[in-house]
């Protein structure tokens, strides 16, 4: 199933298919691309950020910035 | 800016990434340890929240129990009972303008209502300011080497969220609850212009330092945290306004979030190290020195004169006395001072609390001064300038106002 | 150079020895810090710059490491990557290797790295890059002295050298 990152539930797991606009150039040193594998590590209460596991490293990245990465989720 | 013309796409250096990691790397199965599972709790917000809390209360208690310990339990005794009797009977000339300079009052039973250069000058650094700025760097760097700055910033990021910041910005914040100086530098991580200057103009304007923090602790432990709740609603009311009429982009929070390290001794030692002998150098100078210009102001009656020009201001809006103008000329040297020298006028508790909270956001400290100029540009410094103004006398007015409404004044 | 958080300040500090102005806390560096190192008989300027993910800055911490590295075009980099995190590094390493900089790449943290159970074959990574690899140890100054001593050999690479090396190890490898 496909959804938005900021979409994802916690602990919840799948590989990048897309990431829109001028974010993809910014996550790209941060180790997040398409068709990597990325696991959600924890959602923070009023529209706080996600933190995600991308090659054993932790990312937190915004509501509004997360909304622009599509996940392929594993059922 | 670079000649060589073969340049990868990013999926194509993904690529050559992936393929050579594939040949040389191997990920083994690892049990999650201790590490881990602190790594876990700490940024999940039902365990996270309190952890953060009880941190902070931790920093706060261990800060004013070792700066109490030593300040009360050492150097006031050094001070108040050897020194300051021994310095008032030696120093020749009592009476004369020398010994008012040096020594200050002949009457003064402590070096906090003393005033002298060799007095107030040298107690307030050394006694109580030095304690503070060594405790809050252990602690502090503490933090930052074990790596816990950036869960912390992930907790508050929705906070944060809502007047135009992210998470980021609590680092610059509790920085400069050391030093507003290295806060300020500590803002370029922060994406947008926009941000920038709201948090530059936020750190100036209501966040006092390690040596005023100390300062109020030796001089007001009581009222501490309404002077802290206050300055924090200031922080987010004045944030909230900023977000809502200055323009310019928000963006949200992208940030790495390390694993737990052990720490460094070495690593603390020779930060704090370096804050300690950064403050010994440039600091106590600058303490004899305000000293040395507010003893020599009363001599010439140029503070009574000040005091009297600003009387309607400091008692008409202020609700404080005119003695106040000498820590407001200090404070432009030394805001540690300028509240140091509250200690020896008389003032009500009401009227205490206004002028530390007063001369926390009148003015940040020149080194701040001068960075602000360097970070900002000239339209946001102004603006900055003129948010302080504007804060001074809002919040000034504000809390006289709810003082007479409680009869307190 | 490196990405945030692999130790590039407590580097820094182990290559210059301890009479360095700190003006940076370390953990937070927003501003490249100057210093001197003994290499080949002689002091030379090492700098000392804010972490940065890749060449296209995303803050202006990162815009001072970015910029830096465009003015020293002389420059040896050496690129410090985390050894338990060393696909995000090889990135930014890449990114360097392309503009034509003579690299040296330490593979940082690499006790952290053995704890977690990532395992590098550094000769096998070097053979592929064409660069010197040496696993470090920042904090307690491990591999520095191989690292210093490797300096040398340091040298520019073409991307394509690279892309043909991964195809030929992986041709042997089957």
């Amino acid at each position: 199933m496909e959804k938005k990152l900021s979409e994802m539930g916690y602990e919840e797991e799948g590989i990048v298919i897309k990431i829109l606009g001028g974010l993809r150039y910014k996550i790209a040193g941060m180790g997040i691309r398409k068709g990597k594998g990325i696991k959600m590590m924890t959602k923070q209460p009023i529209k706080g950020p996600v933190v995600v596991t991308v090659d054993r490293s932790n990312t937190s990245i915004g509501l509004g910035l997360a909304d622009k990465i599509l996940v392929q989720v594993k059922k | 800016m670079w000649e060589i013309a073969v340049e990868l796409t990013i999926d194509q250096r993904w690529d050559l990434v992936d393929r050579i990691a594939k040949e040389t790397i191997e990920v083994g199965a690892y049990e999650p340890t201790l590490r881990d599972t602190l790594a876990d709790v700490t940024v999940k917000p039902l365990t996270g929240i309190p952890f953060a809390i009880a941190v902070i209360y931790g920093f706060w208690m261990f800060f004013s129990g070792f700066a109490g310990f030593f300040t009360d339990g050492f150097f006031v005794k050094i001070f108040d009972v050897h020194f300051l009797p021994w310095i008032q009977s030696v120093f020749p000339g009592k009476g004369t303008w020398l010994y008012f300079i040096f020594v200050g009052d002949p009457s003064a039973e402590t070096c906090f209502e003393s005033f002298g250069v060799l007095t107030s000058g040298l107690f307030l650094p050394i006694g109580v300011v030095l304690p503070a700025i060594v405790a809050f760097y252990l602690v502090f760097a503490f933090l930052e080497d074990v790596g816990y700055l950036p869960r912390l910033a992930v907790l508050v990021d929705g906070v944060l969220h809502k007047i135009g910041l992210h998470g980021y910005a609590i680092i610059p914040t509790i920085l400069s609850l050391g030093c507003n100086v290295p806060g300020v530098t500590a803002c370029r991580p922060l994406e947008s212009r926009k941000q920038r200057f709201m948090m530059i103009t936020l750190l100036g304007v209501f966040i006092p330092c390690a040596a005023q923090i100390g300062m109020m602790e030796g001089l007001i432990p009581h009222l501490i945290g309404w002077v802290f709740l206050t300055l924090a609603i200031g922080y987010f009311a004045v944030g909230f306004i900023l977000n809502k009429v200055w323009p310019g982009e928000s963006p949200e929070i992208l940030m790495d979030v390390p694993p737990y390290q052990k720490p460094t001794w070495r690593n603390i030692g020779r930060k704090m190290g370096t804050r300690t002998s950064h403050f010994l150098m440039e600091a106590v100078p600058f303490f004899l020195l305000g000293c040395l210009i507010v003893a020599v102001m009363y001599l010439t009656g140029a503070m009574d004169w000040l005091g009297n020009a600003l009387a309607p201001a400091l008692t008409g809006v202020f609700g404080v006395p005119e003695e106040t103008v000498a820590p407001l000329v200090a404070g432009f040297l030394r805001k540690d001072l300028a509240i140091g020298l509250l200690g020896g006028i008389e003032l009500t508790t009401w009227q205490m609390f206004t002028s530390v909270v007063l001369l926390c956001i009148y003015f940040p400290c020149l080194a701040t001064f001068a960075l602000m100029l360097k970070e900002e540009k000239w339209k946001e410094f102004l603006a900055t300038m003129l948010v302080l103004v504007v804060t001074v006398f809002v919040f000034g007015g504000l809390l006289n106002l709810i003082g007479i409404g409680l009869g307190i004044a | 150079m490196g990405q945030a958080n692999v130790g590039k300040s407590a580097f820094f500090n182990r290559l210059t020895g301890a009479k360095v102005a700190e003006s940076n806390y370390p953990g937070t560096t927003v501003d490249f810090t100057k210093g001197h190192m003994l290499f080949q008989g002689e002091y030379v300027d090492l700098i000392d710059v804010p972490g940065t993910f890749s060449l296209q800055p995303k803050d202006k911490a990162e815009e001072v490491a970015v910029k830096m590295l465009g003015e020293e075009k002389e420059a040896l980099v050496i690129c410090i990557i985390d050894a338990s995190k060393v696909e995000r590094g090889l990135y930014l390493a890449l990114e360097i290797i392309e503009k034509g900089y003579p690299v040296i790449i330490a593979l940082n943290m690499w006790d952290m790295a053995k704890s977690v159970n990532v395992k590098v074959d550094t000769e096998k990574l070097e053979q592929i890059l064409g660069v010197p690899v040496v696993p470090t140890v920042a904090t307690r100054g491990e591999g520095f002295k191989e690292l210093v001593s490797r300096m040398g050999q340091a040298a520019p690479v073409t991307i394509e050298e690279i892309i043909r090396s991964v195809g030929n190890s992986s041709r042997t490898h089957h």
